[in-house]
């Protein structure tokens, strides 16, 4: 019913490994950025200032609420226009494809995690706080030693499932011409009409892919399991 | 947990391809339609009349010319460009007037009818662009539309170069327009367009590289092994060139009364491998 012998010509092998670095790398640069624009937004929503609060309500509802393609195609087509020509060019001339996009995903999974911290964090009674203030800790002290590693536990298998959905999201990269997974494997489908069997390949990456990460994700859950009455 | 997802994805994937077998031509003839293929949004080739909302266009007088040549009823299909040759293959749709072109790994998939239209692909540059052959393309990014023929071409022609694909032919040349691209590959009558645009409305001004990157040749596309089904088709579509519809419909969409003033300068004939 398949027939995946068509790997073994004209490079098409090499076009499917170059999409899978090209992913790879978008996710893990990606993902890492994303977890500091979290902890960013995650912080500055505690702080009690209410322009920061307000600021962060913002970023999160527009990431929230506009389709991930578009976040793209804004920062791809629109950002650079609204910038001085020279540096424009610049840009242009650089791999601006796979920067821009690894900007906005890093953006929208940032807008995802500083929520699902902050829900970890919500989690915990705030007797706790009460608890370290009494034997003399301080505000950042009972943060960092008491709330954190809680909030953290309680928010990681959320933080697991934002970064499936970030490996997923990447493939919206092609839209803007980032040769990734998806991009390669379309275009071998042009190339060869060959559909059924590109998309089977490029189905079986992906779930390669997805099921690592949920491995990872099985292990570090059994390792790290919320204390109970959490 | 994981073994199921698995086996559930490898059923959802492996379930597309079952279809029974038939001549096909007998079956149209017994269905009394044809259901033909073209693109959804390709001017002048299929598109949304702006009166009427229905798809109109040169590929979708071939469906036409297809179905009266076989003495059915046409049922079109409008189809995105991903979706032309799944739906083929498929047997949801009988053939294709699609904007497909012939390339050698194609035809080894699908069959090609003879040619019924043959355009050269090209490349278009800022005015102001320092590039003059297609040779300076070396190295610096070109656009093309996603899943278009162009595209594919350029994968093997300006093989130097660092193509981008876009979603259709309008992002494409707005990267042309923003110089995130240096060239925009793509059939030669859509870039004159877009160059006479903007040469009516001023600002950014564009020029076409001289040589084609490639000439394209495109057939009416089948399944592969209904010989009948082919054979009809080539005979309807030499017909339809002799008895001048097909030059009527070039003049309509492309040639002398249409904005492009294109003239013909081909025929129907089996396509030559190039």
């Amino acid at each position: 019913m398949f027939d995946l012998s068509f790997l073994l010509e004209d490079g098409y092998l090499k076009l499917f490994r170059d999409g899978v670095l090209t992913t790879l790398r978008l996710f893990v640069v990606s993902g890492l950025l994303a977890i500091v624009v979290g902890v960013a937004l995650t912080t500055l929503r505690a702080l009690p200032v209410k322009l920061f609060k307000a600021f962060v309500i913002v970023v999160v509802e527009y990431h929230r609420n506009v389709p991930v393609l578009v976040q793209i195609l804004v920062w791809y087509f629109g950002v650079p226009q609204l910038l001085p020509a020279g540096l424009r060019d610049w840009i242009n001339a650089g791999n601006s494809e796979f920067f821009f996009a690894t900007v906005a995903l890093a953006l929208n999974a940032g807008a995802f995690i500083s929520e699902d911290m902050r829900s970890g964090l919500r989690a915990i009674p705030h007797t706790q706080q009460e608890a370290a203030w009494s034997i003399g800790l301080t505000y950042l002290q009972s943060f960092r030693y008491i709330i954190l590693p809680q909030g953290i536990r309680v928010a990681l298998p959320a933080l697991l499932n934002q970064a499936l959905l970030l490996f997923k999201n990447s493939s919206l990269a092609m839209a803007i011409g980032v040769h990734e997974l998806l991009y390669r494997t379309r275009q071998i489908d042009n190339l060869t009409f060959r559909t059924f069997d590109v998309f089977l390949v490029a189905t079986m990456l992906y779930l390669i892919g997805t099921l690592a990460l949920m491995a990872l994700s099985e292990h570090f859950a059994r390792r790290r399991t919320a204390p109970s009455g959490v | 947990m994981w073994q199921r997802h698995l086996a559930a994805a490898l059923f959802a994937t492996l379930g597309m391809t079952g279809f029974a077998h038939a001549d096909q031509l007998a079956d149209i003839k017994a269905r009394g339609t044809l259901v033909c293929g073209t693109q959804n949004a390709s001017e002048p080739y299929a598109f949304p009349d702006a009166a009427t909302r229905k798809i109109v266009g040169f590929d979708v007088d071939v469906c036409n010319a297809l179905a009266k040549g076989l003495g059915v009823k046409l049922e079109h299909r409008a189809l995105s460009t991903d979706a032309r040759i799944p739906e083929l293959k498929t047997r949801r749709v009988d053939v294709l007037a699609a904007a497909v072109a012939w390339m050698p790994a194609r035809a080894a998939q699908v069959d090609f009818s003879d040619q019924y239209f043959v355009a050269p692909i090209r490349v278009l540059v800022r005015a102001d662009s320092p590039v003059q052959t297609l040779d300076q393309l070396a190295g610096k990014k070109i656009a093309a539309s996603e899943g278009s023929s162009s595209a594919a071409v350029s994968v093997t022609r300006l093989p130097d170069s660092n193509l981008l694909t876009f979603h259709d032919i309008s992002s494409a040349f707005l990267a042309l327009q923003q110089g995130k691209v240096e060239g925009l590959v793509a059939g030669q009558l859509i870039l004159a367009r877009f160059a006479n645009e903007a040469a009516v409305k001023g600002g950014q001004q564009y020029r076409l590289l001289a040589k084609p990157v490639f000439e394209e040749r495109w057939g009416v596309v089948m399944n592969k092994g209904e010989p009948a089904l082919r054979e009809a088709v080539n005979k309807i579509l030499v017909d339809y060139d002799r008895t001048n519809g097909l030059q009527d419909s070039f003049d309509k969409w492309l040639g002398s009364k249409s904005v492009y003033k294109f003239t013909r300068d081909y025929k129907v004939e089996p396509i030559k491998v190039q």
